[in-house]
């Protein structure tokens, strides 16, 4: 009787059988272009438009360890500018457009440091299931306590040297980091379903790599100055350019 | 018109008037839910009714133990104190009252005839404050403003938790006993069946001091319970004045104590049973001045006791109370006689003793609502001189009512019921001898604020 | 024909949907069962004032209270015997109901049935869709303590600087230290460390193994870390040994030893 329904209902949209099998594992593949067929790409930069504020000064002077980790003296990141108005810290990803397939998460870890009692990178991405690995550099002890909407909560205590995994299970732009410890350290996490994200350098700049051909829709988040979309069309070998201003 | 009968109407009419001087005073204390957060139906069953969380919270001391409870804790501006009043409509009606059959001729004859009263009505206002005066330092004040006198039910200060144990706890004022089922908690509020009679039965002829258990009582009292409240016990040591402030009785004491033991049974709830007893002596003369009698001085004394065993069965959202009660007078006292003057005893006096209990059942199927059905009955099994008929004082009462609570609020509460009560005094119409009946239907809010 | 297949394979789906949904709506702990269905009157009768009728938190006499109602929706519990991270196991939801919350506005329901106490930790379960998709991890493990000895607590005032605790509950652990001012828990309401001067009962119980505990699984939705990570068994004995020697209004065995040792 199963099978018999399993079959008369192949016509229909989902598939009875596949709907159960769904809810027993999570996860259905069907057939998609594999990666190596991907051939396209999106690159730009994201800039800042009007004056770049001006960084202020951190106060470190709560933890000695701190203050003598760091050869020059910490400054707020919440807005980094740097040159021809690039936008640094930006996470840029596809929001659509990937249709309902999964992406197995990459075997390498992505790595959040302490360092100088600040995280590095500011604003990490990774995957969705991905291993992330905590590391803190610094002499003293922190503890690292994400905060997400989406996902598990947890908060570790960190003593230098120590190690730490752990991973997040769901999609969530972005997850803010903070150090009850250290009470100015802030970071963020910005997990993917998928492995089509960046965040930009230094300069603004950004590239997603590797994109099968189709339409989709681009986001660009930044921690203070919110989200901006942009459709793009990428056709089998090239290279889109899609540039965004951000502004306070 | 025969002494018996005479006797028969002074008797009704002072059933009739200490029963407006007892008219139940029953409440939840929102001052509570306005403390704490927590709304009426956490700790009542349905207001005035406890269930097993708010028992436990008042035997603690008005506590809930979370560090949270003494007075500092709260705003400067919060000061426990509820007001709770009963506007309601009212019928009366008394099947056999002995009226003149002339209005306003005294000298025309008495006849037996219904007598029916009716119209809105209010009972007067409780002003209720209790709380902690300090972490494990309760109180409670109970002033009953009437229309037309103000009297004190209940004012007591205890001492909670002593040597930071539950099983010790002191009392001591002014207080209701530690009653088996607490009348100031009784669902209902007409005439006729907002009392529970055996908590105030005195038999015919008897002129004991003492009126009921029911009755608050002065003295000290010592109560103790188990941490989730299932195994409990009280002793009270009380004057015997039968509550009566300014020393009016004797110089004797009384003893009240109950105990009961409550456990679960898994697919039902919580079932409870209990054993109390009441040993007290009363006055039977005092001394005089002049012929008139020194309040205080009360001497002659005899004893009497009330005691009996009750229960709590809980299955799912009904519950029910069964209790029972016996009672004993010494023949003094059963007979109104002076201990100094044995030969004025009728010819075969004996002390009086009865038998009376009461199921009432409840169903309760949200805390907004609540079904009460009561039967009472009380029955002389000896009465105190053959001059008195065997079924003098014998009650039965049956009552059906609800509760229904449009709004739940931490803040204040809001009822309203409907009564029905029926009570038959048998043999005691006071010209033909046959059943007194009187009923009583109630309606009408009940707010607590 | 058709039709008929299309509501029974309907009916199968909705089955296997059920039955997985339904595993939530039950609880365990020890010999009891609970039943979502009965916690939900027993729910709107004892809880919902406080936490709301949609188990968020904001119920009438939220914005009274502090620290606010537990937020259920979002299954972050401080009172766990799982790692951080982790949803609690059934047991720690029915400790918490019974034990309540110390210098907080959650009563102690221990006058409640214990069935009923079940029922409400089923019911609370309901409220998001985490204990549906996700188990509980695994219980930490707590050693037998050792004794308490001047050692000991001189090794756990070491770590109480070595790992920062300072930095919040203050040098001499009256919950003022230079991080304090800038706690907030996880909804953004301001929070204080505990003060352990103060001889407060602590929130999650109060026993010396239940310290351990919280120490290796951290308070979730709160500034308090895990320490699993940071610490090996014996240092945090002896962190809880020095802890209890702070205590000086409520005298522990560690008060008593530091106070010979001066």
């Amino acid at each position: 009787m199963e099978r018999q329904a399993c079959m008369r209902l192949k016509y229909a949209v989902i598939p009875a059988c596949a709907v159960v099998a769904l809810s027993l594992s999570g996860r259905v593949t069907t057939g998609w272009a594999s990666p190596a067929d991907a051939s396209t790409s999106v690159k730009g930069t994201v800039k800042f438009e009007g004056t770049a504020p001006k960084p202020s000064r951190i106060d470190m002077s709560a933890d000695p360890l701190c203050a003598k980790a760091r050869s020059t003296p910490a400054t707020t990141e919440d807005i980094v500018v740097g040159a021809d108005d690039g936008l640094a810290n930006v996470v840029v990803y596809v929001s659509d457009g990937l249709s309902s397939h999964s992406f197995p998460p990459p075997g390498q870890p992505a790595t959040l440091e302490q360092k100088g009692c600040q995280y590095r990178p500011h604003v990490l991405a990774l995957q969705a299931n991905q291993k992330l690995e905590v590391v803190n550099s610094d002499e003293t002890t922190h503890n690292i306590h994400p905060t997400p909407n989406n996902n598990r909560e947890w908060n570790m205590s960190q003593p230098h040297g120590v190690p730490l995994e752990q991973s997040f299970a769901r999609e969530e732009v972005a997850i803010p980091v903070k150090c009850n410890v250290h009470p100015w350290m802030r970071g963020y996490i910005a997990v993917l379903k998928h492995p089509y994200f960046a965040v930009t350098d230094k300069n603004g700049g950004f590239e997603l790599k590797d994109l099968p051909p189709g339409t989709y829709t681009i986001t660009a988040w930044q921690e203070k100055l919110g989200t901006q979309i942009q459709k793009v069309t990428a056709a089998a070998g090239e290279t889109k350019t899609l540039d965004f201003a951000f502004k306070q | 018109m025969g002494i018996g009968t005479l006797k028969g109407i002074a008797l009704h009419l002072l059933a009739v008037g200490s029963l407006f001087a007892g008219m139940p005073s029953a409440y939840g204390i929102p001052a509570f839910a306005r403390k704490y957060g927590l709304p009426c139906s956490a700790c009542h069953e349905a207001w005035p009714m406890l269930n097993n969380f708010g028992q436990t919270f008042k035997d603690n001391g008005y506590q809930l133990g979370n560090e949270r409870d003494a007075p500092i804790y709260q705003q400067p501006a919060y000061w426990p104190i509820m007001f709770r009043t009963t506007p309601v409509w009212h019928r009366e009606n008394n099947n056999r009252q002995a009226i003149d059959q002339v209005p306003g001729n005294a000298r025309s004859s008495l006849v037996e005839s219904s007598v029916t009263t009716s119209g809105f009505d209010l009972s007067g206002v409780d002003a209720i404050t209790a709380g902690t005066l300090y972490k494990n330092i309760s109180f409670f004040i109970q002033p009953f403003i009437g229309n037309n006198s103000t009297s004190l039910l209940q004012t007591w200060v205890r001492l909670d938790n002593l040597a930071r144990s539950h099983w010790l706890n002191l009392k001591m004022g002014k207080f209701e006993l530690d009653l088996p089922i607490s009348q100031e908690r009784s669902l209902l509020l007409n005439n006729s069946g907002g009392l529970y009679y055996n908590y105030f039965f005195t038999p015919p002829g008897d002129n004991n001091f003492f009126t009921g258990i029911g009755v608050p009582q002065l003295g000290v009292e010592l109560l103790g319970h188990s941490d989730n409240d299932y195994t409990r016990y009280s002793v009270a040591v009380v004057t015997d004045s039968n509550g009566a402030t300014g020393l009016p009785s004797n110089q004797a004491y009384d003893v009240y104590a109950n105990f009961n033991q409550a456990f679960e049974a898994r697919r039902f709830g919580e079932q409870q049973i209990g054993v109390y007893g009441y040993f007290g002596q009363s006055p039977t003369y005092f001394q005089t001045s002049g012929g008139n009698p020194i309040p205080g001085t009360g001497t002659g004394n005899r004893s009497f006791y009330r005691l009996g065993a009750y229960g709590h069965w809980y299955i799912d959202k009904f519950d029910f109370y069964t209790f029972y009660m016996h009672g004993s007078d010494n023949v003094f006292l059963g007979n109104a006689v002076p201990a100094n003057q044995p030969s004025r005893l009728p010819l075969g006096a004996v002390g009086p003793t009865w038998n009376g209990g009461f199921v009432e059942g409840h169903y309760n199927p949200n805390p907004r609502l609540i079904l009460i059905g009561r039967y009472e009955l009380a029955r002389m099994s000896r009465e105190a001189n053959p001059t008195i008929r065997g079924n003098a004082g014998n009650l039965d009462i049956w009552t059906a009512g609800y509760r229904w609570y449009p709004i739940m609020s931490p803040r204040a509460g809001l009822a309203w019921t409907q009564e029905y009560s029926r009570i038959t005094n048998a043999g005691a119409a006071p010209l033909s001898g046959q059943d007194d009946i009187r009923n009583s239907y109630l309606m009408g809010f009940d707010f607590d604020f | 024909m058709r039709l008929k297949i299309t509501l029974a394979s309907s009916a199968l789906v909705f089955t296997l949907l059920w039955s997985v949904a339904g595993l939530a709506q039950e609880s365990h702990v020890g010999k009891l069962v609970g039943h979502a269905n009965r916690g939900k009157a027993l729910y709107q009768r004892y809880c919902v004032f406080c936490h709301g009728e949609y188990g968020d938190g904001s119920g009438e006499s939220a914005p009274y209270l502090d620290p606010k109602p537990r937020d259920f929706t979002k299954a972050v519990f401080k009172c766990r015997s799982t790692p951080s991270g982790s949803l609690p196991l059934d047991s720690d939801l029915y400790d918490t109901i019974s034990r309540g919350v110390h210098a907080s506005g959650m009563p102690s329901w221990k006058p409640l049935l214990r069935q009923e106490r079940a029922d409400l930790v089923a019911y609370i379960k309901t409220f998001s869709s985490a204990f549906q998709e996700e188990k509980p991890g695994e219980p930490v493990p707590i050693p037998p303590e050792p004794p308490s000895s001047p050692e000991s607590i001189k090794r756990g005032g070491d770590l109480f600087l070595s790992l920062n605790c300072w930095s919040c509950h203050g040098k001499d652990g009256r919950g003022h230290g230079p991080s304090a001012a800038s706690l907030t828990d996880s909804k953004g309401y301001p929070i204080t460390p505990f003060d352990f001067t103060s001889g407060a009962r602590f929130k999650c119980g109060d026993s010396d193994r239940e310290m351990f505990r919280d120490l290796v699984t951290g308070l979730d939705g709160t500034p308090m870390p895990s320490f699993a990570n940071a610490m090996t068994p014996d240092q945090r004995w002896d962190v809880v040994h020095y802890i209890r020697s702070l205590h000086v209004s409520r005298k522990h065995s560690e008060v008593k030893i530091q106070s010979a040792g001066q």
